[in-house]
């Protein structure tokens, strides 16, 4: 199982060249069965991690790129009449697909981003009463853009929550970037990749993540990571129970990619800044981004022991 | 290897500015006035450079400045050496070094001059009040040394203070045991005390004005406490020195006659008493007749009076124990030809008159004293603190034509008198009377109650006393100066704030016996508790005392409260239960000795890494306990602390030896369970 694992990671890694330790932490966020959110500038990777990701899952794949006028029908389907026998036929819709990139969420409607992400906690659609449940696995990779603010709805802190990870790519590294540019095109490798797992031993390696062993003591830095983030005044609001039993469940897939079946505080870590960064907010700050300062603090000041 | 030198935080900055401040200012008081404009100068330049308005002072400038000061300080004091001038010099070192405030070191070089020159205002005052204030100073100085140290403080004024006054009473348990158990050592060297200039009571010589003007202070002199109940007020005649030789103006004393011991025996009851003198830059100590002190170098002289070997400049307490009843000299003794040692010539009609008074009582010499103080009471003489001037023949101007005058007239020309008479006789001077204190129970004498009284030896008697002044005015023996000169308004003229001219205002009055009494308890039990006294406390706690045992007695209660406060501070009992955890602290320890320290956040794997890399050497080791602690932490397996002793064990033999106290706080930050 384990080998599965890194063949995956490996395969991932010839096509997004020096993502190392991002790559991981998507393939754990999907281990955990959690969706992630993909911050990063344009013409980072993105589409290519999840789209490399899907192919090497064997997972269906499906793009949807959020634009002001996407209506939930476009995300989820609509039911066309047809005319030969009179009925009205549900036509699905992108998401019913295993792995689903909703491009830029930001760019679409409160209406539309709400659809998308009701389906992605439900793992169902209800379409004109009729309640239609959604592939398993089922795998949302939303990205956003950071930078150009302009004609978008932000994600409220409700939707961010439900998001496991949100990570960021980050410039590769000049190495890798080296490598890049006198490679080929990374989209025509894509096709090429093979895929390593079948749904059959997907299911299973993802039911086998809440096995774990999360031992007390590691229960016990998570609870003093989360009421650190409850008690020390910096921090503007805590972290929610939801978001404690999604750092545990991130922990345990990354214990499991690291080929361990016991949890130890630098999974814990490893984990935290992805988990965490989205959901907390600096009290200086509310309305900012000041999460990824507030994880350092954490990682630095909270005693493992 | 060259450091950058580290700033100097804000907040330390201010405290410094404080604590200078609360530093200086009991100096202010003996200080060239100078010195005030010296601070204001420095500090507002350090000021300016802290808001960068300004810069530096250069080298040139600095050595201006210090030449400046030297030279300030020897044109107010006269000299560079000597307690006032070199304290005057400490302190203008201390604000110069403000200017030249730059990195942290000369921050700690501040606040460590600060404290010296808190200490050296001790010698200038040692009284309660004093003592409490240079509470602020320190106070405000530990906070700017916090502000220094501590970099989570540096920009809180607030907790920065309160952490140095929390510091200041955790001391406060050490204090206790190192004032009552240290042994007060002697000075290494002599230290010049400072003169306060003026007069500090009675002198070597007399003339007749010199105790009307100690009259005018309301400066304390002494204060007493008896075991028994206090002596009534007249026969409370404080006995300083004696007065043998006249020179037709002035009394003075006879040194060499007065270095051989008096021949006298106890008899009668005996009072005894403890005495605490103020600071008199004189070696004579104050006591009733006939006295035995057991303070060291001192002894009593040939004219009964008690004389140490040094000038007592700082204030004495010595026990004393007089018998009143007791007879002087009976035999007779070779200082009787000076008793009778009187000018060649001058003061004719007072000769005469002795002459007349000697026919008339032929053998009978108490006869003629009784006369001669009979004299005073009938005839119209006046007490009064502004005698008319003397002419050419004191005696015989006092006597005869002006009839007015202080004690010192009248015990002076009672002396002369009975000299020329043939009587052996000799003036004393010293303080009668004093205040009683019902708060402490204790007699407080002031200069104004400053005496001078007449001694004459009869055959078969000794020495025995005499008041003329009794004689004239019985109201200053029976209750003192103010209430012998109602109708002049001389009493303390010079101090008309004093409150000693307020003691008809009742709760006024009541309130300065209470301060005054809080004073005196101060200076007996605490500035007062060495030498003899702190032996007696010792012995009466420990038995027999030498130095190995208050040696062994004060180590102990050293160990006993560094122990206790180990224990609040390290908390013992709150150690983890955990065996596994017991051996990560050890491994912890272990590292932190090599200097390798974990951080607060640091998981164990991790540490493990960062260890492996800083002591290749024991990689192995290290990842191996590592792995095991982590495995049986957090896998689902048994505990077994044994192989992870083991383990440990290993990596300690692998390991260079260093010493225990090698090893810093290994685990600072958030504490877990």
């Amino acid at each position: 199982m384990r080998t599965q694992l890194e063949s995956c990671l490996a395969a991932v890694n010839q096509v997004l060249l020096g993502k190392d330790r991002q790559v991981r932490l998507a393939l754990a966020c999907l281990l955990a069965r959690g969706h992630l959110l993909l911050e990063d500038l344009p013409g980072m990777g993105k589409t290519t991690l999840s789209h490399a990701l899907a192919r090497v899952l064997g997972l269906s794949y499906q793009r949807i790129q959020f634009t002001s006028d996407l209506l939930p029908g476009d995300i989820l389907g609509t039911s066309v009449f047809n005319r030969d026998n009179g009925q009205f036929i549900f036509h699905p819709g992108p998401i019913f697909a295993e792995l689903v990139l909703a491009d830029e969420i930001n760019r679409a409607t409160p209406k539309s981003q709400s659809a998308l992400l009701e389906a992605m906690e439900e793992r169902q659609v209800t379409i004109e009463g009729a309640t239609r449940p959604l592939p398993e696995p089922f795998f949302v990779i939303a990205t956003q853009n950071p930078v150009s603010q302009g004609g978008t709805f932000a994600l409220p802190e409700s939707q961010l929550d439900r998001f496991l990870m949100r990570i960021s790519l980050g410039y590769p590294a000049r190495a890798a970037e080296k490598a890049l540019l006198l490679g080929e095109a990374r989209r025509d490798l894509l096709p090429r990749l093979e895929p390593v797992l079948d749904h059959a031993a997907l299911a299973r390696i993802q039911a086998e993540v809440p096995g774990i062993h999360a031992s007390e003591a590691v229960i016990d830095y998570v609870l003093r990571l989360v009421e650190a983030t409850r008690s020390q005044p910096a921090f503007a609001l805590g972290l929610s129970p939801r978001g404690s039993l999604a750092l545990l469940a991130a922990a345990r897939a990354w214990a499991m990619l690291a080929g361990r079946d016991y949890v130890i505080p630098e999974d814990v870590q490893a984990v935290l800044p992805a988990v965490a960064g989205h959901r907390l907010r600096d009290a200086a700050d509310p309305a900012g981004h000041g999460g990824g300062a507030l994880v350092q603090w954490l990682l630095r000041e909270v005693t493992p022991f | 290897m060259k450091k950058t030198p580290l700033p100097i935080p804000r907040i330390s900055l201010l405290w410094l500015l404080v604590a200078q401040v609360l530093v200086i200012l009991p100096h202010l008081f003996h200080l060239p006035v100078w010195i005030g404009g010296l601070w204001l100068v420095c500090a507002t330049w350090r000021i300016q450079v802290f808001r960068q308005r300004t810069n530096y002072p250069g080298g040139l400038t600095k050595a201006f400045m210090l030449i400046a000061a030297a030279a300030g300080v020897y044109a107010s004091r006269g000299s560079l050496m000597g307690l006032d001038a070199g304290v005057a010099l400490l302190v203008s070192t201390f604000l110069l070094k403000l200017v030249e405030l730059k990195t942290r070191r000369d921050a700690l070089v501040l606040v460590f001059l600060g404290f010296f020159t808190v200490l050296t205002s001790y010698l200038f005052d040692d009284g309660l009040p004093a003592a409490l204030y240079s509470l602020l100073p320190v106070t405000a100085l530990l906070a700017a040394l916090i502000g220094l140290q501590q970099s989570g403080l540096s920009d809180k004024p607030w907790p920065t203070l309160r952490l140095a006054g929390s510091l200041l009473l955790q001391a406060v348990p050490l204090m206790l045991v190192l004032f009552v158990l240290f042994p007060r050592l002697g000075p290494l060297w002599s230290v010049p005390m400072p003169g306060t200039g003026g007069s500090r009571g009675l002198a070597e010589s007399m003339t007749p004005g010199d105790i009307a003007e100690l009259s005018q202070s309301s400066a304390l002199a002494f204060r007493a406490s008896f075991a028994g109940p206090i002596p009534p007020r007249r026969d409370l005649y404080w006995r300083a020195l004696t007065f043998e030789q006249f020179d037709g103006r002035r009394w003075s004393q006879l040194d060499e006659m007065t270095r051989s011991r008096p021949d006298w025996r106890p008899e009668g009851p005996s009072l005894s008493y403890s005495i605490v003198m103020q600071a008199s830059g004189q070696p004579w100590l104050f006591a009733l007749d006939t006295a035995t002190t057991d303070l060291e170098h001192t002894r009593q002289m040939g004219d009964f009076r008690l004389q140490r070997r040094r000038p007592v400049d700082q204030s004495l307490l010595y026990s004393v124990t007089s018998w009143p009843q007791a007879r002087r000299e009976v035999q007779g003794s070779p200082r009787l030809d000076v008793a009778l040692q009187l000018p060649d010539h001058g003061n004719p009609r007072a000769r005469q008159w002795a002459a007349e008074l000697k026919a008339r009582h032929g053998g009978d010499p108490q006869g003629l004293v009784d006369d001669l103080l009979g004299h005073f009471a009938r005839e119209e003489y006046y007490y009064t603190l502004k005698p008319p001037l003397a002419g050419e023949d004191t005696v015989d101007h006092f006597l005869f034509d002006t009839r007015r005058g202080f004690c010192a007239h009248y015990a002076g020309a009672m002396t002369f008198v009975l000299r020329a008479a043939g009587i052996p006789a000799r003036v004393v001077a010293g303080y009668q009377g004093g205040e009683v204190n019902p708060a402490g129970n204790y007699v407080q004498v002031n200069q104004f109650d400053a005496h001078a009284w007449v001694e004459y030896w009869l055959p078969g008697h000794g020495w025995i006393s005499a008041d003329p002044t009794f004689q004239v005015a019985p109201t200053r023996i029976e209750q003192g100066l103010q209430q012998a000169l109602p109708a002049e308004d001389t009493f303390l003229a010079d101090a008309p704030l004093s409150p000693l001219r307020y003691r008809h205002v009742e709760w006024l009055n009541q309130l300065r016996l209470s301060w005054d009494n809080l004073n005196y308890t101060w200076q007996r039990k605490v500035l007062g508790y060495q030498g003899a006294e702190q032996l007696k406390l010792l012995e009466s706690w420990f038995g027999n005392v030498d130095p190995a045992r208050i040696g062994m007695i004060l180590l102990a209660c050293l160990g006993l409260l560094f122990g206790g406060l180990a224990l609040v501070l390290l908390k013992p009992w709150k150690r983890p239960h955990d065996p596994l955890l017991r051996q990560y602290r050890r491994f912890e320890r272990l590292l932190a000795r090599q200097g390798v320290r974990r951080g607060a956040g640091e998981g164990p794997l991790a540490f493990a890494e960062r260890a492996a890399l800083a002591l290749p050497g024991q990689a192995a080791e290290i990842r191996a306990f590592a792995q095991r602690f982590a495995h049986q932490r957090y896998a689902d397996a048994a505990a077994d602390p044994a192989a992870l002793r083991r383990l440990l064990g290993r990596l300690r033999r692998q390991l260079p030896w260093r010493p225990w106290w090698r090893t810093g706080n290994a685990s600072a930050g958030v504490r877990g369970g």
